[in-house]
C-alpha cells in the first residue's frame, strides 16, 4: 500500500469483556493508525464483532482502554460516537426513504453541516446509479446499501471507520468497487478497521491484518508481509492452533 | 434533531399507506361526533329555551287560583348545556336535566334521555369524548408502537446511535413527531372550542372552561405519546410493543374503568329511585308532623293570646303550609344529604381509580368542564330547590298575609304569579368546584410523571445497555 501510516487514532489496549457464559475478549490489544487499514480477521466467535461495539459504546468492556481519537467510549460516548463512522454487514437504512434522503437524515442527525446538492454529489462519487438516488432503498441491492453506507461515512469527515464484515453478499464487481471507496478514504488520512471473512479483500486492501481468534490477537501481518506470505494458509495455520 | 426527525417520519409516514387510512378514519371519526354533538346541542339548547318559555308562560297564565293550588300547578325548570356538551355529554343522558318544583315535595330530576332512547342505542353511542378518550390512544399507539422498535429491527437505531445522536434527543425527537401526529387530530376540537367563542356571548367562563378542556386532552395525547415511545424503545421487536401497549391500552380504556365502576356500586350501593322516594313520603308524612303542627298551632296561639286559629291575624292556614314546608324540608335535607354522600363516596372511590387509569382522569375533568357530570348536576338540582323553596315561601306568606281579609275563598292573581322570578341557572365558575376533582388534577400529573420517568428509564438503558 502506498500510504505511510501516521499516528495512531483507534487504540486498543489489554481489552476484556466477559458474558455471563464465556469470555469474548482475553486481552485485546490493537492500533488502527491515521490513513491505515487494519483488516481484522477472525472466525466466527473469534470477538471482532465485540470488539466493535465496544469501540462504538455499545458494549462496555470489563478491563482495558479504549481510544478513539483520544476520546474513551468508557467516558464520553458521544463524543466518540462523532469521531467515526460505522457501516455494518448490513447497511441499516430506512427502505421507505431514497438513498438520498436516508444521506440527508444521517447526515443531519450526526450535524453535518452539508448542503443536500453536496450530499448528491457524494453518492455520485460513491457510485450509486443516477437513476437509483431518489428511489427507495427498499428497491436497491446490497451492494446499493454499502455505497450509501460509504457516503454516510464520507459526509461524516470521520477520523475513523468502522467496518463489520462489509464485502459480504457482495458480487465481486461490487467489492471491488467498494475496497476502492474504503481505499480513498484512506488516502484521505481516515483510520479504517475492517472486520472480515473476506481473505481476498483483506489481503488486497490492508495495511495490516490482525488474526484473533478466542478473543486473543494472535499474529499481526505488516503490508510488506502479506505480499509475500499466503495469508489463507497462515490464518488457518492460526485457527486450527487456538481450536 | 426535532426537524430532521419530524421530516424524515413524515415522508416515512407520507409513503406508509396505512397511517393515512387510520389517521383519515379517525378525523372523519372526530369530526362526525363533533357534528352529532354540536346538532344535539343545539336542538337540546332549543328545547330548553322553548320549554323554559312555554313553563313561564303557562306559570303566569294560569288564571286567578288560591295560592296553594298554584304551589300544586308548580313549574319545570330544565338545565341549560354548555355548548362544550357537544364534545362530552356526560352523565347528560342519564341524569333527568327536568325538575318539576312543586309544593311538599322535592322532586329528582327526571326524563332522562336514556329513557327515550331506543334499545339499539345501546350498542354505543358515537361522542367527541368517546373517540378522544377511547379511540385516540389507540391510534397514538398504532402508529407509535413500531417508531423505536423496527428502528431496532432494521438496525437503524445502532446506525443512528453510532452517528452520534443523543439518545434523550432522538427519543424527545419522536416523542414530538408522534405528539405532533396526534395533536393534529385534535384539529377538529381546537375549531370547535374557538367557534364557540365566537358563537356564545357568554362570559370568561366558557373560554375558562375551553381552555381546561383543551388542557385535559392535549395532556393525554402527550401523555399516551411518551408511553408509547417509551415503551416502544424499551422492548426489542415491534410487535412485542404492539401487544404490550395494547394491553395498557385495554386495561386502561376498558377494564379498569368498568371495575372501577362496578366496584364502586357495589361498595356503596344505592336505594332505587322509588324506593328512596317511598323513603322520603315514609319519613315526612308521621305523626311525629302531625305533632310537630300541634306543637306550632300551640306556640301560635300563645303567642298572639288567642284561643282559637281563627283569632289570629293572619291566615292559620298559610302559615301552616310554610311551617309543613320548613319541617319536610329538614326531612329532605337530611335524606338528600346521605344519598348524596353515598352518591359522593361512589364518585370518590370511581375518581381514585384514576391512580390506576388515566382516562378516568380525563374522563372526570372533561365532564367537569363541559358541566356534564355528577357534581354539576347536584349544583342544578340544589339552585332548582332553593328556588322551589322561594316560590313555595312567597306563595305561603301570600296566603298567610292575605287571605283571612278575604271574604269566601281567596285567590290570588298575575301579580303574585309575577313575584316568582324566572328560573336562570348558570353553572358555577369551574374553580368553585376545583376541589372536587382534586384526585383527578393529581391523577393526571402523576400519570404524566410517571410517563416522563418512563421515558428517563428507557433513554437511560438506550444509552447504557449494549446493543448486540
Amino acid at each position: 500500500m502506498q500510504t505511510q501510516p501516521k499516528r495512531p487514532v483507534i487504540q486498543i489496549d489489554n481489552l476484556v469483556k466477559t458474558f455471563a457464559d464465556h469470555t469474548a475478549l482475553q486481552g485485546l490489544s490493537l492500533t488502527v493508525n491515521q490513513g491505515e487499514i487494519l483488516a481484522l480477521l477472525g472466525p466466527n466467535g473469534a470477538g471482532k464483532t465485540t470488539t466493535i461495539n465496544c469501540l462504538l459504546g455499545f458494549l462496555k468492556p470489563d478491563k482495558g482502554r479504549i481510544s478513539v481519537a483520544g476520546y474513551s467510549p468508557q467516558e464520553d460516548v458521544a463524543l466518540v460516537r462523532k469521531q467515526l463512522a460505522y457501516i455494518p454487514e448490513q447497511v441499516a437504512l430506512y427502505p421507505r426513504l431514497s438513498g438520498l434522503e436516508n444521506l440527508v437524515y444521517f447526515s443531519k442527525i450526526a450535524k453535518v453541516a452539508m448542503a443536500d446538492c453536496d450530499l448528491r454529489a457524494l453518492l455520485e462519487i460513491v457510485s450509486l446509479p443516477n437513476h437509483a438516488i431518489d428511489k427507495p432503498v427498499s428497491s436497491y441491492s446490497k451492494g446499493m446499501r454499502q455505497k450509501v453506507g460509504i457516503a454516510i461515512a464520507l459526509a461524516k469527515k470521520s477520523k475513523a471507520l468502522i467496518l463489520d464484515e462489509p464485502t459480504s453478499g457482495l458480487d465481486p464487481s461490487a467489492s471491488h468497487e467498494f475496497s476502492q471507496l474504503i481505499q480513498r478514504l484512506a488516502r484521505q488520512g481516515v483510520a479504517i478497521l475492517m472486520a472480515t471473512h473476506d481473505l481476498f479483500r483483506a489481503q488486497e486492501d490492508a495495511h495490516r491484518v490482525a488474526i484473533i481468534n478466542r478473543g486473543k490477537l494472535v499474529e499481526t501481518i505488516h503490508y510488506q508481509q502479506l505480499q509475500e506470505t499466503q495469508l489463507e494458509a497462515h490464518y488457518l495455520k492460526h485457527i486450527k492452533v487456538g481450536a | 434533531m426535532f426537524r430532521q426527525t419530524l421530516t424524515k417520519e413524515w415522508l416515512d409516514a407520507k409513503r406508509q399507506g396505512q397511517l393515512w387510512w387510520l389517521c383519515l378514519i379517525a378525523s372523519l371519526l372526530l369530526l362526525l361526533a363533533c357534528t352529532t354533538g354540536w346538532q344535539n346541542y343545539q336542538s337540546y339548547q332549543s328545547d330548553a329555551y322553548d320549554v323554559a318559555q312555554q313553563e313561564q308562560t303557562r306559570w303566569l297564565n294560569q288564571g286567578e287560583k288560591g295560592p296553594h293550588s298554584a304551589a300544586h300547578y308548580g313549574i319545570y325548570v330544565i338545565k341549560p348545556a354548555t355548548p362544550l356538551v357537544a364534545l362530552d355529554d356526560g352523565l347528560q343522558a342519564y341524569q333527568g336535566n327536568v325538575v318539576r318544583l312543586e309544593a311538599h315535595t322535592r322532586n329528582d330530576g327526571m326524563f332522562r334521555t336514556v329513557q327515550d332512547n331506543l334499545p339499539m342505542a345501546r350498542f354505543g353511542s358515537l361522542t367527541p369524548a368517546f373517540v378522544l378518550q377511547v379511540l385516540l390512544p389507540l391510534l397514538i399507539l398504532l402508529i407509535g408502537y413500531p417508531m423505536f422498535a423496527s428502528e431496532r429491527e432494521q438496525g437503524t437505531l445502532k446506525q443512528l446511535l453510532a452517528s452520534g445522536v443523543e439518545p434523550l434527543q432522538l427519543f424527545a425527537a419522536k416523542c414530538c413527531v408522534l405528539f405532533a401526529i396526534a395533536a393534529t387530530l385534535l384539529l377538529p376540537v381546537i375549531v370547535y372550542l374557538l367557534f364557540i367563542q365566537f358563537e356564545q356571548n357568554e362570559s370568561a367562563k366558557l373560554a375558562y372552561r375551553s381552555a381546561g378542556f383543551f388542557v385535559v386532552y392535549i395532556s393525554y395525547v402527550a401523555l399516551w405519546s411518551i408511553i408509547t415511545i417509551a415503551i416502544s424503545c424499551l422492548l426489542k421487536s415491534s410487535r412485542r410493543s404492539l401487544i404490550v401497549l395494547l394491553t395498557i391500552w385495554a386495561l386502561s380504556t376498558l377494564l379498569i374503568p368498568k371495575l372501577a365502576m362496578n366496584y364502586s356500586t357495589g361498595v356503596y350501593p344505592l336505594d332505587s329511585n322509588q324506593a328512596f322516594q317511598n323513603r322520603l313520603k315514609r319519613e315526612v308524612y308521621t305523626d311525629h308532623r302531625e305533632m310537630a303542627f300541634e306543637r306550632f298551632e300551640q306556640s301560635l296561639l300563645q303567642k298572639y293570646a288567642v284561643s282559637s286559629t281563627s283569632e289570629l291575624p293572619f291566615d292559620f292556614a298559610g302559615a301552616r303550609l310554610q311551617f309543613g314546608e320548613q319541617y319536610a324540608d329538614a326531612i329532605f335535607d337530611r335524606l338528600f344529604g346521605e344519598r348524596l354522600e353515598q352518591l359522593q363516596s361512589q364518585t370518590d372511590s370511581y375518581f381514585l381509580a384514576s391512580l390506576l387509569s388515566p382516562m378516568i382522569a380525563v374522563q372526570s375533568l372533561s365532564m367537569a368542564f363541559s358541566a356534564s357530570d355528577f357534581h354539576h348536576h347536584q349544583h342544578f338540582l340544589a339552585r332548582a330547590e332553593l328556588h322551589r323553596r322561594m316560590m313555595q315561601r312567597v306563595l305561603n306568606h301570600n296566603q298567610r298575609d292575605h287571605a283571612h281579609k278575604s271574604e269566601g275563598q281567596y285567590v290570588a292573581n298575575l301579580s303574585l304569579w309575577q313575584q316568582i322570578p324566572k328560573f336562570e341557572y348558570h353553572p358555577p365558575a369551574f374553580t368553585d368546584l376545583t376541589h372536587h376533582y382534586r384526585v383527578n388534577w393529581f391523577s393526571l400529573v402523576l400519570w404524566l410523571t410517571a410517563s416522563l420517568l418512563l421515558g428517563t428509564f428507557a433513554v437511560r438503558k438506550l444509552t447504557k445497555e449494549p446493543l448486540r
